[in-house]
């Protein structure tokens, strides 16, 4: 606690220069709302009950698309590391696939999946797959030659090897890979909703914005930062748990 | 404590003795067809028992025949045979100890030794006490549930050595196993692997380019030079083996003329280019 205390004394001189700046300098709301008005916002939409569906329906869009992603990224890793004669077919199309700026795909989701959840849960984890993918396939590379030999030496199969020796050893990177999957994957929720959503938190802040709500739209943010943190100490204490068991003590 | 004791005299191994156990015929290795041979031509037969060093300098082919041995390479001519068998993979009658102990960082010492028992079946109650056995015998009763991360550098060459030996295997390759380690440490390790093949008269081939070491373990001593056996040396010091034998006359004449035919192979293979 001694430790966080200072950056939460800078915190608080932050929101009062904030709060300051838009009382003195006369600032209009429309461009920069005050700090006060803003948590204002954020009350009477939390205690309205407002907030509640818009939250689940990022949470649960991230949540889809971040495991989809990531059991698919896990997987494909998987292959093109262990066959090296696919990955050299198919690396340059999943790079070129990487490369194709996925949330301009939005309006084609639209076209072939409809309004909703679908088209922002499928770019959610086409996001999330690289970091994974990319991750794994380093992660099990990086086994180090002799102790792939001491498995050859012990007649351990290819199977057998993969679950004893390469996924255990390339674990803290794929760990690594997911915790970047998690951050990307708030990004893919809240902007994929900006194309297709009707409810939401990406798509609240389009509605505000059509209204002119910027406190609203600043609640929001304080919002999605919030889930983001959320998720991201999740997946740490999960890596934790993980590397606790399977790193060097 | 009983059974050890039983696993400590083994009544047959003088007759057993004289029988080649590892048989080399005429090996050669190269990474590419038309490469320069790597191993070239080697033959060699180590008798049942018997501890074998592979004396030479880096790049000198040594680590290379050890993996012929081990049939973690298969030679492009010739043959390996282990009791008469000609080796076409790995050999599961075979432990090997790499130059890095080569433990897995999210395993237990203990669960590290009986790597080789659970890749293979479920280890029941006998396997641990075999591998506790181990441990103890490697004087790392204490250390079995630490992690690798835990243990120093030399209590982490012991766990590769019980791990080696766990399934009681008929021959022991070994890869410069303690060229890491410092010099008292090492003596330990030698000494404790000396026990430990005598106890079930493992057959061991042991790769160094320490002299001192190869003299101290070894039956023969075989100098490698280029991928060929330029020199090859009895070496007639009593067994069990101790400290005080390596200030022994005997010891330090053959160190001595082990180190004038390495330095006679180098002069031999550098005169044409000289």
């Amino acid at each position: 606690m001694m430790a966080r205390l200072p950056s939460l004394l800078l915190f608080v001189v932050l929101l009062a220069g904030w709060e300051a700046w838009c009382r003195i300098g006369g600032l209009s709301a429309l461009v920069l709302p005050p700090p006060s008005a803003v948590l204002a916002t954020l009350w009477s939409e939390i205690a309205t009950g407002r907030l509640w569906p818009h939250l689940a329906m990022t949470a649960a869009e991230m949540a889809l698309g971040l495991g989809i992603g990531a059991v698919v990224g896990l997987g494909v890793g998987i292959l093109l590391a262990e066959f090296p004669a696919l990955s050299r077919l198919l690396r340059p199309y999943v790079l070129a696939s990487q490369l194709v700026p996925k949330l301009a795909l939005g309006p084609l989701f639209i076209i072939w999946f409809g309004f909703g959840m679908t088209p922002t849960v499928v770019i959610t984890a086409l996001i999330c797959f690289f970091p994974l993918m990319e991750n794994t396939l380093t992660g099990i590379s990086e086994v180090d030659g002799s102790r792939r030999e001491l498995f050859r030496m012990l007649g351990a199969g290819r199977f057998q090897t993969l679950l004893r020796l390469k996924l255990p050893a390339a674990l803290p990177v794929i760990m690594a890979g997911l915790r970047v999957a998690v951050v990307l994957a708030l990004v893919g929720a809240v902007v994929g909703e900006f194309i297709g959503g009707r409810i939401g938190l990406g798509a609240s802040i389009i509605a505000a914005q059509s209204v002119m709500d910027s406190s609203l739209i600043f609640a929001l943010f304080i919002v999605i930062t919030a889930l983001g943190m959320l998720l991201y100490e999740a997946v740490r204490l999960i890596e934790r748990r993980v590397l606790h068991r399977f790193s060097k003590g | 404590m009983q059974k050890s004791r039983q696993k400590g005299s083994p009544p047959m191994s003088i007759d057993l003795a004289k029988t080649d156990f590892v048989t080399i015929e005429r090996a050669s290795y190269r990474y590419s067809a038309t490469g320069p041979a790597v191993v070239d031509a080697i033959d060699w037969t180590i008798p049942r028992g018997e501890i074998h060093c592979l004396l030479g300098r880096s790049g000198c082919g040594k680590t290379t025949l050890l993996k012929l041995a081990a049939g973690l390479l298969i030679p492009s001519e010739g043959a390996i045979r282990i009791g008469g068998e000609a080796l076409a993979g790995p050999s599961p009658r075979a432990g090997f100890v790499f130059q890095a102990p080569t433990l897995l960082d999210w395993l237990s010492a203990l669960d590290n030794v009986l790597l080789p028992v659970s890749l293979k079946r479920r280890p029941t109650i006998a396997d641990k006490d075999a591998a506790l056995d181990l441990l103890e015998r490697v004087g790392l009763a204490d250390f079995a549930m630490r992690r690798p991360a835990e243990l120093s550098g030399g209590q982490q060459s012991r766990v590769a050595v019980a791990r080696a030996l766990v399934g009681n295997p008929d021959l022991l390759l070994l890869d410069e196993p303690f060229a890491a380690l410092d010099a008292l440490t090492r003596e330990e390790l030698q000494d404790d692997l000396l026990r430990l093949c005598a106890l079930n008269g493992t057959t061991a081939l042991f790769v160094t380019h320490d002299i001192g070491e190869a003299v101290y373990l070894a039956d023969t001593v075989a100098v490698m030079e280029v991928g060929r056996v330029t020199h090859v040396r009895r070496i007639e010091l009593a067994r069990p083996r101790h400290r005080d034998m390596r200030y022994a006359p005997g010891f330090t004449a053959a160190c001595r003329a082990l180190r004038d035919a390495m330095d006679g192979a180098v002069a031999v293979n550098r005169r044409p280019a000289a």
